[in-house]
C-alpha cells in the first residue's frame, strides 16, 4: 500500500483527527467567524434584524474610554498577579520538593484552592475581607484592617490580586514540581562536586533545565489573568464605583447589560488579539531560552 | 468487506440506541398533548411556580414547564431566541417588553383581563405585556423598633416632611438607637431606584429627560434633586455603616432592619423576600420618601406594574400553545386557584382590580394600600440600559464622600448629555 499519496494522508488524518477537528470547527472556529461578522452589525442580541454598520463598532470601541481604562487596569493586574503567582508557586514547589516532612500533604493542601470554582472562591474571600478581617482589625485595633479593603479603589484591586495568587499558585506549583523532578540527580550531583552552593545549583542548573515549566506557567497565568471574570464578578463586581471592572467584565456589560452587542463583540475581539499576541510572544521568547541537558 | 459491513451495522445500532434515549421524554406528555414553557424571572417564587406547574398540569391536562436562569433576562432570552427555542410565556421587565415585543410578542388586546388592570403594557397601540404584580419603592420602616424607643404609636403619615423625619431620627438617636438608618450601596438601588425618583417626580418627566439629553437641565438648582439629596444626606448622617458606607452588605442591612437594630432603609416590597429570612418584626411597612414640599409627592410611593408576561409570536410556538398560554393568563386572573397562587403562595401584590388579596406580607400591604388609593407615581421605564451602572458608580462616590452634591450633579448631567436618547 502506498503511504505517500494524498488520499492516504487524508484518510489517515480523518481517521485519527477527523472527529475532533469537526467538533473543534463546530464549537470554536464557526462561532469565532460568526462573532467577527457580528462586530460589523448593530445587533442588540434579540431582534430579528442584524443591521450592517461596517466598522462603526470598532470606531465606538476606540472611543470607549471605560474600555481602555479597564484594559489598562487588566494590564496592571496581570503584570503584578503573574509575577506574584509564579514567584510564590516556584518557592512553594522548591519547598515541597526539598524533602520536608509530609510534603505530599503540603502539595495537596496548596493545590486545593484551585479546586474551588472562581465564583465560590470570590464569595468566600468577600466574606473574609468584609467581615473576618474587619472583625479582627476592630477587636485588635489594627488600623489598616479595621475597614474593608473592598471599599477602596486600590484595596479592591489588591484583594483581586491576593485572591488570584492564592487560587493559581497551587496549580502552577504542580507544574514547577514536575520541573524540579525532571532535573536529573546526576547533573545536580555533578554541580555539587564542582563546588556549587545550593542557590547556585538552583539558579545555574535547575532553572535553565526546567525552562519549559516556566514557559507553560507564564502562558497559563498570563492568559488566565487577562481573561479574569469569575473572581472579578463575585469578589468585587466592579465596585467601588466601577473602579475594579476588568476588560472581560466590561465586555460582558457592554454586550449583555448595556445591550450593545456589536460593540461588546468588537471589544472582545480586540481583547482576544491582545491576549493572543502577548501569549504567543511570551511562548516564543521563552522557547528560545530552553536548553536540554 | 464483511468486516466493514459488520462495523457499519454496529455503528448504526449504537447510534440508534443513542437517539432512542434522547427521544423517550416526549412520551411523557399527556392530556390533550399541549405543552407550554414558562420563563420565570423572579427567583424568589421559582419553587412556587414549579409546584403550581404540577398542579396546573394535573387540573387542566396542559403540560407546563417552568424555567429560571441566573443570567440577566435579556441575555438569557437572547440565547433562547438565537437557538430557535423560545419560551411560550416569558416573564420579563418592562424595558425588555419594549425591546422584544415588536419582533416576538403577540397582540393580547382582546383578552378579558385587559379591562381589569391599569398596568398592562402596550407597544405600538397593542397590549402585549401581562402585568404579573405591582411593586413600589419607598422608605421601609420598622415600626416596632421605633415605638420601643419613642413609646408612642408610629404613624408614617406624620413624617412626610424632612423636618419631621429628622426630628424623629434625633429622638431615636437620643433614645439609644444611635444609627437608625441603613443605605443600600448597590448601583441598581442608588441610581436605578433612588436617583430615578428625581426624574419620576418631575412635573413633565419626558420633557425633563429630553432637557437632560440636550444638556439644558440644571440639576443643581432643581427642586426635586435638592429635595431628594437633602433626604439622602440625612440618611447618610445616621447610617449605621457611615464609616464604610460602600462596603455595607445588603444582607447585613436587611437583617438589621428586620430585627430592629435600625429603623429605616430605602427599598421596595421585593425586599421582603430577604427580610423574611430573619426574625422580622410584624409592624413594618413602606412610606414615601420624606421631603419638605407641598406638591404632594411626599405622600406617594413610586411604582406600578412589575414583571410582564408576553406570549411568543414565532413559528416555534403553535396556535394551540398560544391558546394554552392565554388560558393560563386568564386562570391567573379569573380562577380562584390562580388568584391564590399569585397572592398567597407568591405573596405578590395583584395588578388586577378583581383580585382581593388577603394575607400579604407587611410591605406589600403598604404598597397595596397606596396603589388602591391611587397614590403611586409611575415608574419611568425608558431609562438607558447603562444608566444604573454609570450613574450608580457616580452615586457610590458620593456615598463614599469622594465627591459633593455639585460634583454628583455634574456627573449625572454629563452622563445624560453623552447618551443617545432611547428609541420609543
Amino acid at each position: 500500500m502506498k503511504t505517500n499519496t494524498m488520499s492516504y494522508k487524508c484518510k489517515q488524518f480523518l481517521m485519527f483527527a477527523g472527529v475532533t477537528t469537526a467538533v473543534f470547527v463546530a464549537v470554536v472556529i464557526v462561532p469565532f467567524i460568526y462573532g467577527i461578522y457580528l462586530t460589523l452589525t448593530s445587533w442588540d442580541g434579540v431582534s430579528k434584524e442584524k443591521p450592517f454598520v461596517g466598522l462603526a463598532n470598532y470606531v465606538a470601541t476606540f472611543a470607549d474610554g471605560a474600555y481602555w481604562q479597564a484594559m489598562g487596569r487588566t494590564f496592571l493586574y496581570s503584570v503584578i498577579a503573574v509575577v506574584l503567582v509564579n514567584v510564590v508557586a516556584f518557592v512553594l514547589a522548591f519547598l515541597v520538593t526539598s524533602g520536608v516532612k509530609g510534603q505530599n500533604f503540603f502539595r495537596a493542601g496548596f493545590f486545593t484552592p484551585n479546586l474551588i470554582g472562581g465564583i465560590v472562591l470570590g464569595y468566600i474571600w468577600k466574606f473574609v475581607f468584609n467581615r473576618a478581617f474587619v472583625a479582627l482589625g476592630t477587636s485588635l485595633s489594627i488600623g489598616p484592617l479595621s475597614s474593608s479593603w473592598l471599599a477602596t479603589t486600590g484595596g479592591a484591586m489588591l484583594c483581586l490580586i491576593i485572591v488570584s495568587v492564592w487560587q493559581y499558585a497551587g496549580y502552577m506549583m504542580l507544574i514547577y514540581v514536575a520541573g524540579f523532578m525532571s532535573v536529573s540527580e546526576d547533573v545536580l550531583e555533578a554541580a555539587r562536586i564542582d563546588g556549587c552552593t545550593n542557590t547556585q545549583s538552583i539558579v545555574y542548573v535547575s532553572v535553565p533545565l526546567m525552562m519549559s515549566s516556566f514557559v507553560q506557567c507564564l502562558f497559563l497565568t498570563v492568559t488566565r489573568c487577562f481573561m479574569v471574570y469569575d473572581v472579578n464578578l463575585s469578589l468585587t463586581n466592579g465596585e467601588p464605583f466601577n473602579s475594579s471592572v476588568m476588560a472581560a467584565m466590561h465586555v460582558y456589560n457592554q454586550a449583555f447589560t448595556y445591550k450593545n452587542f456589536g460593540v461588546g463583540q468588537a471589544e472582545a475581539l480586540i481583547l482576544f488579539v491582545v491576549c493572543a499576541v502577548v501569549g504567543v510572544l511570551q511562548v516564543y521568547v521563552g522557547k528560545k531560552g530552553e536548553v536540554s541537558a | 468487506m464483511k468486516k466493514k459491513l459488520l462495523a457499519a451495522t454496529l455503528a448504526a445500532a449504537m447510534t440508534a440506541s443513542l437517539t432512542a434515549c434522547g427521544g423517550s421524554d416526549s412520551a411523557q406528555e399527556k392530556g390533550d398533548g399541549v405543552s407550554i414553557t414558562i420563563f420565570n424571572s423572579k427567583i424568589e417564587v421559582q419553587a412556587q411556580f414549579e409546584e403550581m406547574a404540577k398542579e396546573y398540569s394535573e387540573a387542566t391536562g396542559v403540560n407546563v414547564e417552568v424555567y429560571y436562569s441566573n443570567d440577566t433576562v435579556a441575555a438569557h432570552l437572547a440565547t433562547r431566541y438565537s437557538s430557535n427555542d423560545p419560551y411560550t410565556l416569558s416573564m420579563v421587565d418592562a424595558k425588555d417588553v419594549y425591546s422584544l415585543a415588536e419582533d416576538h410578542a403577540i397582540d393580547l388586546s382582546g383578552e378579558k383581563w385587559v379591562e381589569n388592570t391599569n398596568y398592562a403594557l402596550s407597544v405600538g397601540g397593542k397590549v402585549v405585556g401581562f402585568p404579573v404584580c405591582v411593586e413600589a419603592r419607598g422608605l421601609i420602616y420598622n415600626g416596632d423598633a421605633i415605638e420601643k424607643i419613642t413609646g408612642e404609636a408610629f404613624n408614617p403619615e406624620d413624617y412626610a416632611t424632612l423636618d419631621a423625619f429628622q426630628g424623629l431620627l434625633e429622638k431615636l438617636a437620643a433614645g439609644g438607637m444611635e444609627t437608625p438608618t441603613g443605605i443600600m450601596k448597590e448601583d441598581w438601588s442608588l441610581a436605578g431606584h433612588f436617583l430615578s425618583e428625581v426624574y419620576e417626580m418631575q412635573d413633565d418627566v419626558d420633557g425633563f429627560i429630553t432637557s437632560l439629553h440636550e444638556g439644558t437641565a440644571d440639576l443643581a438648582n432643581n427642586a426635586k434633586w435638592n429635595g431628594k439629596m437633602d433626604y439622602f444626606d440625612t440618611m447618610m448622617k445616621y447610617n449605621y455603616a457611615a464609616s464604610s458606607a460602600i462596603a455595607a452588605e445588603r444582607e447585613v442591612s436587611e437583617q438589621k432592619l428586620a430585627e430592629g437594630e435600625i429603623a429605616f432603609m430605602f427599598g421596595g416590597n421585593w425586599d421582603w423576600s430577604m427580610i423574611n429570612a430573619y426574625e422580622y418584626s410584624e409592624n413594618m411597612g413602606i412610606m414615601p420618601v420624606p421631603e419638605n414640599t407641598s406638591d404632594g409627592s411626599n405622600k406617594k410611593l413610586v411604582g406600578g406594574g412589575s414583571k410582564y408576561f408576553f406570549i411568543d409570536s414565532s413559528e416555534n410556538t403553535s396556535e394551540e400553545q398560544r391558546q394554552a398560554a392565554k388560558d393560563f393568563l386568564n386562570w391567573l386572573v379569573f380562577d380562584e386557584a390562580g388568584n391564590a397562587f399569585l397572592t398567597e403562595k407568591c405573596a405578590l401584590v395583584p395588578a388586577y382590580s378583581n383580585i382581593a388579596a388577603a394575607g400579604l406580607d407587611p410591605l406589600s400591604v403598604s404598597v397595596k394600600s397606596y396603589a388602591d388609593a391611587g397614590n403611586l407615581i409611575d415608574n419611568y421605564n425608558y431609562l438607558p440600559d447603562d444608566h444604573f451602572s454609570l450613574c450608580g458608580a457616580a452615586f457610590q462616590k458620593y456615598l463614599a464622600g469622594q465627591t459633593d452634591r455639585a460634583g454628583l450633579a455634574k456627573e449625572v448631567e454629563a452622563y445624560w448629555a453623552s447618551t443617545a436618547p432611547v428609541e420609543r
